[in-house]
This record gives structure tokens, C-alpha cells and sequence, in this order.
């Protein structure tokens, strides 16, 4: 593993205070990795040159080719396509749960958004970001400059995961707010009825949205790795249960493991992305279901 | 079930404090944030039950814990034959050891005695010193509980071997009894025994349980040292031809021998004891056995002096038990009685002279008798002290003098036998003089024929018919006259007894001890012919067909009357001997010769006619002796050990067990057997271990448990 590899770790990305440098990171360490370059067959890709004529964008003028052979050349780009993407961000409190971890959930959502963003600029997508509790709270229109970073990440660091969420609700309010077919990436981790959240990804694929679910969780909340006798206090309902860890802790992994098995199948039916994902796991996990999705659309 | 220390118990109460812990400070669960909580829910219903079973399992095991330890600590014990409601009494113990010479049996090298010995001696150092201890064994000495530890142990250390050993079931029942007096102590009898059947047999293990039904408190323990498997060669009694013989004639002596768990016929060996107390040996064989071990040896001495003669014979080689491995033999020489046959004429004492010393054997040295016949016309003239027993034939009346000096021959111990005859009138024979010899007062001739029919054959003029009373032919030998006596049962003398009658009740022979002597009458005469010119014969008895009937009673009469029938020289230990003195000897002190080479001297009351010994322990010849170098007595006895000492075949454990009441009696055979019993009857099977390994299984168990329950999450 080379040195920038690293930083796909999330004990590594830890160390580094600032969300672009964390991004920054992640997507080097992720691009280092891949022998091929991820852009291949992208819509960004070059194709040829061709003679400047009137009606053109002048914006489009090659001024390189122009200091080489004093003609107007313009960039031609191949299938160009406009891939709108939305990071959207599940501020509930659940999310700021870490065992053990160096990462909280939401810690870990924030640098895999950040990193997805950086991504996606890098590509001209256009991208915008999106947060919600009980419903959406925020929101940042999809630009591609490339000071749409610093605006996503400066908004993304300084984001505190709330009280109470309803996932159902803000994706439905999500799928009327959304105009044009964009590529949802959702960071939640779905701790709500699944039947009415899958509910509500039904119709926001329903009304032409790619999606990717990022189903993040909490190693702990994985494997249940607590022994003997413990009280369970729930953040977001202030629910407590005693219960004996060690004995409790097949049935949890049976019921964990239904949950999510539950969600893979909802969302292979309904052609959604489903990634699920905790908190030790590497980025680039994340990034390359993102990638393995961008590429059905190019 | 019982405790050692029962106070510890109270450490059960401890088991509040788990208790007390569960219900009041329950242990806080650790408290952790966990979001993903709704999955918990859906079983958490069961997870609490389960929870609790196994907290409740937890309390449990701890309390058990706790009870269980508390109870090890009490040092808890199972009661094998402990005695109900006497818990920690004092002990009233009674050592039982059979003594008899059978346990000098050797096995690896140790006699069973010895093992007994050293078995009892540790058992007795094991008591408590409050004990009461009583030392038993097969000698008959009255015994009772010893003074301290300390005497009951020097008691068995100094244990003598018992060669007339009393049953050892007596000893047992005396033993039982004496415990069971202590009722306030644990009754115990040890009982040290090689358990043979001689001494335990079904007799005895029916004495041994009933005595036990009655002390129900007492516990026996069956300690058995006997060895299992035995090999001995054993000497029985010997059989000899005769114990008094006339010289020169031959002494038979038959050697019967038993021989258990070996093959090998054995060599025995006879020796004679010299004049010098040297054993001369005279013969040796070797004994061919049959397939139950069992043979014979027959030795014949020929050679033997007038005298007492006495000897041994013995295996050439020793074995395991010795014992039984030597016999001893006393046997007299004596010279022939002389007897004095008086008749009218001498042609009267011819019947009586061929019946004791046959004309036709007159040339042989062994005849028991030398008759010498006379008249009375010259019996005044003759030394009656020169015979051993005077024959007075059909008398007729006779002279004062004769009388007397007939009276006085007896009152100097001489045998006198009348045999009434035709001649005798009632005005002589009723005279007083007369009637000093006579059993009673003459009163007629009675002339009913009947025949001599002797009833009882104890008394020892008779003693010699009793193997053949049924096949004598009395009715062939009529009596057709005989004197009856006026009232035999008030007028015969005070010291008169009838010894034999006639068929139709009257008296036939009668005797009369006289001083020192014995006078016997029969009331018909041996002297008649079968053919008599003026009158008829008064019986048949010398003269029917082949009269030996006759001929055995004259022998038997004539041989009392001389007091030289054969006296009985071989004893068993213990037994009481008693040496007749020949007639008219004189024995004031003599000298009593123990096999083991010391000699007593001993008095002897004046006009005592018979030694009596008691001290016959030792197994051996004996000699009695006086006089100096006269020899005026010298007369022996052998004393031999007991048949069933030689029984060395053993009650099975399944017969003792079937025989005796299994709560009573334990039996052991080792000494680790019998520390287990003593332990086991004092503090009982202990259960320390075994509660303590109960401890650390459920200590074990509890700490997994609480382990899995309460580990601290990493």
C-alpha cells in the first residue's frame, strides 16, 4: 500500500483536520489505487480539436493551441453529458453514534460526501448538497465550477447531526423538490421504518432519479460487540433497555442482518445502489460503487 | 450422617448474604449510547427471562457455594457402624484373640498368632485413652476390662499359646457380654481369628448371633489372619494295640496322617524314649497318601521290658504348622497278675484256670494270668499278699480265720472274687465275718432257671463285652440255681452295687468294695460240671457249647478284681489325669516329669490311691515317678494336641456373612481393613473430599457463570 493509499483508512483521514485535504486524500489514495484511469469513457473525455468558427463559445477557444499555431482551435468533447448529483446528508442524531471508532457515522458520511463531491468536480458535474432531519433543512444548488467545493465542504464541516429524523418523509420531500433526473447519493443510516423509507426511494426512483444508498452504520451497531450485562440508551428516543449482551448478541446479528438484507433486495428491485457500509471500513469501498453507478450513465 | 466439627454448620447462614446482595445491591448495568436500539427491542421479552433464570441460577450457585463449603468445613461423615445416640461416647472395647495352637500356623514367616498379636497391639495403641479395654482369648482364665491402654497391650504382647483351648464362641459370648454391660460406652469386640471351622462352626456362629440378638448395641469385627491357602501335614491320634501289655508282647502302633496342599508322601519317624531321657529311633516310613491326602504308617516294637514306655513319632520334616507334627505314646509292660484260685478241690478251679491261663498258651511269656490253684484246706497256710486277686470257688462254710484274713487281703487292696456255689449255708455266709466280704445277707437258693443277662456294661469289669453285647448268646448258657440275696435293696451293705444281673432281675454279680480292695460275688459257681453224680449243676455257663461268653467274663472279673486292666496314658492337654496306684502301694510324695525337661514334686494324702494332675498344658510325655532308685513308681502319660487343631479348612466369608447379622459384624483381613472399620466406627466414612470436590465444581460453575454475566465489556 503506498503512502497515499493510506488515506482511504478512516483511523488515517482522522488525522486531518480540514474536510478539503480530506477529500483531497481520499480521492488521491482512491485514483492511486486504480491501475486505469476512472475517467476513461467519462463524459469529460477529450476527443479532438476543430477549427473556431463563428457562433462558437469563445470560452471554448484552446489558447494553448493558439500560442502554438496563432489559429482559433476549440476543444471538442465527446457525448458530453450534464450527470447532476446530490449529496444528501442525514443529520439525525443517530448519526454522530461511534463505538469505539475513530469516525462517528456522520464523520464518516461527511468525508465520503466531501470526497464524492471533489470527484464529481474534478468531472465538471455538477454538484449539490442536501441535509435533512424530519425533513430537509438545507440545501445548496448543484453547480460544477470549481469553487463549488469550497462551498460544499465549508457547508459539510460545519454540519452537527440533530435530534430526530424522518428519512421517509425528507426523501419524499426530497423526490417533489428535485426537477431533473440527478444522481441521489443519500449518506443515512436508515435507523427508521424501512418500509416507509423504502417507500419513499420507490417514488424517488420513480421519478427518474439514480440513486445510490449509502447505508452507513456504526461497526458496534454491525457486530454487537458489547459483553455482559448493559443498559442500551437510545440518543434519539431516550428509550433504554437492559439486556445481556453476550446472550443478545446472535439475535441482534440475525436481526441486523435482515435489516440490511431486507433493504439489498428492496433496492435491487427497485434498481437503487445499496452500499452498505460501517464505519472501519475504507473509503474506497464507497467511492468505487459510486464510480461502477457514473459509468452506467456515461 | 454425622460431623466433626458440627458447629462450622452454622456457616450455612452465610448464605444470606448472596441473597441479601441480589435483593438489594444489584449490580448497575454498564450504560452505552446505542442508537440501533429498535433492533433489540423485538426480543428483549425473552432476552429478560432468560436474563433472569440465569441470574436466579447465579444466586443459586453462589448460595451453594457458600452451604456447601460450610458443610465441607464440618468435616461431614457417613456412619458405618457407628452406634445410634452414642456420638463421641467412650468406647468399651473387648479384644478377642484365638489362641489355640492352631494359629501357630506360619505364613510369610509370621505365625498367625504373632500377626494377631501385632494387629490387636496396633488397634489397642489406636483407642482413646478413656477407653475401656478387655483382653480375651481361648484359655479359660476369667477375664475382665484391664486397668489402662498401656496392660491391655502388654496382656496381648505376652499372649501364651493355648493348647486346650476353650470354644472360641464362648470367649466371643463372654466378650459381647462384657461390653454390652458398659451401656453407656460404643460397644466394640474385635475378634482375631483365622476363622477355621473348628472354631467357628454352625454352632458356634448360632451362640455368637443369638448372643449379639440380645446385645443389639455391640458391633463385632471378624479380623481375619488366617492364611489363604494352606498346606500342613498332620499326625492324628495314634492307634495303639494295647496301652498295658505283658512282656513280650508286641506293641502295634498304626500312624494315620493327613496330608493338605501337598503331594510329597511324607517319612515318619518313631523314637523310644531311653532310661537317660534320650529318644532312640526305632523305625521309620514313608507314608503312601491316597488322593484325599490321606495314609497311614504301622510301626511294631517287639522288644519292650517290663515297665512304662513312652515315645513319639514324628514327619521328618517340618511345616507350617508343627503342632500336629509330632504324636506322643505312653505304654505299660506288666508282668502277668498272679491269682489265687481256692476250691474244695482243685478239679473245682479248672474252668476258671483254662478260662484266664489256657493250658495250650502255657509255654507263651505274654498270658495276662499265673493261676496258681489250692484247697481250702490249706489257704491258712498261704500268703494272699503274694497275689494279685483270689478266686474263692463254690466255698463251703469257712473259719473265722480264713474269714479274716480274707477281709484283711482286701482291706490292703487285694481283689477277692466269690462265686457262690451248692456248698455255701446260710448260718456261715450270714455270719458276721462273712458278711464283711459279702454284698448282703444271704436268703435262699432260688431254683427258677434263667440266664445271666448283664443290662449296662459301664462298669469296668465289664466294660470289655460292650462291643459284642448284642451277639453274646446268654440264653445258651442256662442258670438253672443261684443265691438269692434277702433284700437287695435294704440289706445289702450301704457301699454294695448290683453290676450285672439275671434275666429275671435277681442279682447276679454284685460288688462290694472292701479298704482298698474289691471283692465281687456272683451268686451262681464257675465250678460246676456239666455231669455231677448227686444233684444237678447250678448253670451251664463254663459248660455250654463253646463257652467263650465265659471265658471273657472271667478275664474281665479276675482282671478287675487284680486292678491291672489297662488304665487310659493318652490325654489332650488341659484334660485332669488320674494315675491309679497299683494295689497296696504306698506313695506318700512323688516327682512329676514335664516334657519340657522341669520336675515338681508333689505329696500325695495319706491312703489316697490315685495321683491326680491338672497341669497338663504342655504337650509331651509325662513321667510320674517315686521311690528313688526303687522305682517303687514309675508310671507315665502322654499328652497330645487336639484333632481339630489340625483343621486348618475355613469358614467362608459368605457363611459368616449368611450366619451373622451384617449390621453387627464387619469383617476384615488386613490392617488397612481395620483402621477403616475403626475410623469408620468412631468417626464414620469421611466426606471431607468428596464435599470439597462438590465445592469446587459448583465454585467452578459459578464463576463461569458470573464470568459470562458480568464480564466487563473490552
Amino acid at each position: 500500500m503506498t503512502a497515499v493509499e493510506q488515506y482511504l483508512k478512516p483511523e488515517v483521514i482522522r488525522q486531518i483536520a480540514r474536510l478539503d485535504l480530506r477529500a483531497q486524500f481520499i480521492v488521491k489514495g482512491f485514483l492511486q489505487g486504480l491501475h486505469a484511469s476512472p475517467f476513461h469513457g467519462f463524459s469529460v473525455e477529450f476527443s479532438e480539436h476543430r477549427k473556431y468558427t463563428a457562433g462558437d463559445n469563445p470560452d471554448d477557444i484552446d489558447w494553448l493551441v493558439y500560442a502554438k499555431t496563432d489559429k482559433y482551435y476549440i476543444k471538442k468533447f465527446e457525448a458530453e453529458t450534464n450527470l447532476t448529483g446530490y449529496l444528501v446528508m442525514d443529520l439525525s442524531a443517530s448519526m454522530a453514534y461511534s463505538h469505539e471508532q475513530d469516525l462517528t457515522k456522520f464523520e464518516y458520511s461527511i468525508c465520503l460526501a466531501a470526497a464524492l463531491c471533489y470527484l464529481m468536480i474534478h468531472q465538471n458535474d455538477p454538484v449539490g448538497l442536501i441535509t435533512f432531519g424530519e425533513r430537509i433543512v438545507d440545501s445548496l444548488a448543484p453547480k460544477s465550477k470549481r469553487q463549488q467545493i469550497g462551498n460544499i465542504l465549508s457547508m459539510l464541516a460545519k454540519l452537527k447531526p440533530r435530534d430526530k429524523t424522518n428519512i421517509g418523509q425528507s426523501i419524499n420531500q426530497l423526490a417533489a423538490m428535485l426537477k431533473h433526473s440527478s444522481l441521489v447519493m443519500l449518506f443515512s443510516d436508515l435507523l427508521a421504518d424501512p418500509d416507509e423509507v423504502i417507500a419513499s426511494l420507490r417514488r424517488l426512483r420513480h421519478g427518474g432519479h439514480d440513486v445510490i444508498l449509502f447505508h452507513v452504520l456504526d461497526q458496534a451497531e454491525v457486530n454487537f460487540p458489547f459483553e455482559g450485562l448493559v443498559e442500551l440508551h437510545d440518543p434519539e428516543t431516550n428509550e433504554t433497555l437492559e439486556v445481556d449482551a453476550d446472550a443478545y448478541r446472535a439475535e441482534y446479528l440475525e436481526e441486523i442482518g435482515s435489516f440490511r438484507k431486507q433493504y439489498e433486495r428492496e433496492c435491487r428491485q427497485i434498481g437503487i445502489d445499496y452500499v452498505p457500509l460501517d464505519t472501519s471500513m475504507q473509503f474506497d469501498r464507497a467511492l468505487t460503487g459510486y464510480l461502477i453507478n457514473r459509468r452506467n450513465w456515461g | 450422617m454425622g460431623f466433626l466439627t458440627p458447629i462450622l454448620l452454622g456457616g450455612i447462614a452465610l448464605i444470606a448474604v448472596p441473597i441479601a446482595l441480589h435483593l438489594v445491591m444489584r449490580r448497575q448495568p454498564k450504560q452505552l449510547e446505542f442508537p440501533a436500539l429498535q433492533f433489540v427491542r423485538k426480543r428483549q421479552a425473552a432476552n429478560r427471562r432468560k436474563f433472569n433464570l440465569r441470574h436466579l441460577l447465579l444466586l443459586a450457585l453462589r448460595c451453594a457455594l457458600i452451604a456447601g463449603l460450610a458443610f465441607a468445613l464440618a468435616r461431614p461423615t457417613i456412619k458405618g457402624s457407628g452406634l445410634r445416640g452414642k456420638e463421641g461416647a467412650p468406647l468399651a472395647v473387648a479384644v478377642v484373640l484365638d489362641n489355640s495352637v492352631r494359629m501357630q500356623y506360619v505364613f510369610q514367616n509370621q505365625t498367625r498368632q504373632q500377626q494377631a498379636k501385632e494387629m490387636a497391639g496396633w488397634l489397642i495403641g489406636q483407642l482413646p485413652e478413656d477407653s475401656q479395654v478387655a483382653v480375651l482369648d481361648r484359655s479359660r482364665a476369667a477375664t475382665g476390662f484391664v486397668v489402662d491402654l498401656g496392660t491391655a497391650g502388654s496382656r496381648v504382647s505376652n499372649l501364651a499359646v493355648e493348647n486346650n483351648p476353650r470354644p472360641l464362641d464362648e470367649a466371643v459370648r463372654e466378650a459381647i457380654e462384657l461390653v454390652a454391660e458398659q451401656e453407656e460406652r460404643r460397644q466394640e469386640v474385635f475378634l482375631f481369628s483365622d476363622l477355621s471351622v473348628e472354631s467357628l462352626n454352625e454352632e458356634a456362629l448360632q451362640s455368637i448371633e443369638e448372643t449379639l440378638a440380645e446385645a443389639a448395641d455391640v458391633r463385632l469385627y471378624l479380623i481375619d489372619v488366617g492364611a489363604q491357602e494352606v498346606s500342613n501335614r498332620a499326625l492324628q491320634p495314634l492307634e495303639l494295640s494295647a496301652t498295658m501289655l505283658r512282656p513280650g508282647q508286641p506293641l502295634r502302633i498304626e500312624v494315620p496322617a493327613q496330608v493338605t496342599g501337598m503331594t510329597e508322601a511324607p517319612l515318619v519317624e518313631i523314637y523310644l524314649l531311653e532310661s537317660e531321657g534320650k529318644s532312640v529311633k526305632r523305625g521309620q516310613q514313608i507314608i503312601e497318601l491316597t488322593d484325599d491326602g490321606a495314609g497311614r504308617a504301622v510301626f511294631e516294637l517287639g522288644d519292650l521290658a517290663v515297665g512304662t514306655h513312652q515315645g513319639m513319632v514324628k514327619f521328618a520334616a517340618t511345616d507350617a504348622l508343627a503342632s500336629d507334627n509330632t504324636r506322643f505314646f505312653t505304654v505299660e509292660v506288666r508282668q502277668a497278675a498272679k491269682v489265687l484260685l481256692l476250691g474244695e478241690q482243685k478239679s473245682d478251679a479248672l474252668f476258671l484256670r483254662e478260662a484266664l491261663s489256657p493250658s495250650l498258651l502255657s509255654d507263651r511269656d505274654d498270658v495276662r494270668f499265673e493261676c496258681v490253684t489250692e484247697r481250702f484246706a490249706k489257704a491258712g497256710s498261704l500268703d494272699f499278699d503274694e497275689y494279685d486277686a483270689v478266686c474263692v470257688l463254690d466255698p463251703p462254710p469257712l473259719s473265722e480265720e480264713l474269714w479274716q484274713s480274707l477281709i484283711e487281703y482286701a482291706e490292703q487292696g487285694g481283689g477277692i472274687g466269690i462265686f457262690l456255689g451248692h456248698r455255701a449255708r446260710l448260718s456261715n455266709f450270714n455270719g458276721e465275718a462273712a458278711q464283711r466280704l459279702l454284698p448282703g445277707m444271704l436268703k435262699r437258693k432260688s431254683r427258677h432257671a434263667t440266664y445271666f443277662k448283664p443290662q449296662r456294661l459301664d462298669h469296668p469289669a465289664l466294660t470289655g463285652l460292650r462291643n459284642f453285647a448284642e451277639q453274646i448268646p446268654w440264653r445258651l448258657y442256662p442258670v438253672l440255681q443261684y443265691w438269692e440275696f434277702s433284700d437287695l435293696a435294704s440289706d445289702l451293705a450301704g457301699d454294695a452295687y448290683v453290676v450285672a444281673r439275671y434275666d429275671n432281675n435277681k442279682a447276679a454279680l454284685v460288688e462290694r468294695p472292701v479298704g482298698r480292695g474289691r471283692v465281687m460275688t456272683l451268686s451262681t459257681p464257675v465250678s460246676d460240671r456239666l455231669e455231677i453224680e448227686d444233684r444237678e449243676p447250678w448253670n451251664l455257663l463254663p459248660t455250654g457249647p463253646e463257652p467263650w461268653p465265659f471265658v471273657a467274663l472271667s478275664n474281665l472279673i479276675v482282671n478287675y478284681l487284680a486292678q491291672s486292666e489297662s488304665q487310659t496314658v493318652d490325654f489332650y492337654a488341659g484334660e485332669t489325669v488320674n494315675i491309679r496306684l497299683a494295689p497296696r502301694q504306698q506313695v506318700s510324695s512323688f516327682v512329676l516329669h514335664q516334657p519340657g525337661g522341669e520336675s515338681m514334686r508333689r505329696s500325695l494324702p495319706a491312703g489316697e490311691d490315685t495321683i491326680r494332675i491338672s497341669t497338663t498344658q504342655q504337650l509331651g510325655n509325662y513321667r510320674v515317678a517315686s521311690g528313688g532308685e526303687n522305682r517303687q513308681l514309675d508310671r507315665g502319660f502322654s499328652v497330645n494336641v487336639l484333632p481339630a487343631m489340625s483343621e486348618l479348612t475355613r469358614v467362608t466369608p459368605e457363611v459368616l456373612a449368611a450366619a451373622l447379622p451384617s449390621e453387627q459384624v464387619k469383617q476384615a483381613s488386613s490392617m488397612d481393613d481395620v483402621e477403616k472399620y475403626v475410623d469408620i466406627g468412631r468417626t464414620g466414612h469421611g466426606l471431607y473430599p468428596w464435599a470439597i470436590m462438590l465445592v469446587a465444581i459448583v465454585w467452578g460453575a459459578e464463576h463461569l457463570l458470573g464470568n459470562r454475566f458480568y464480564r466487563e465489556a473490552s
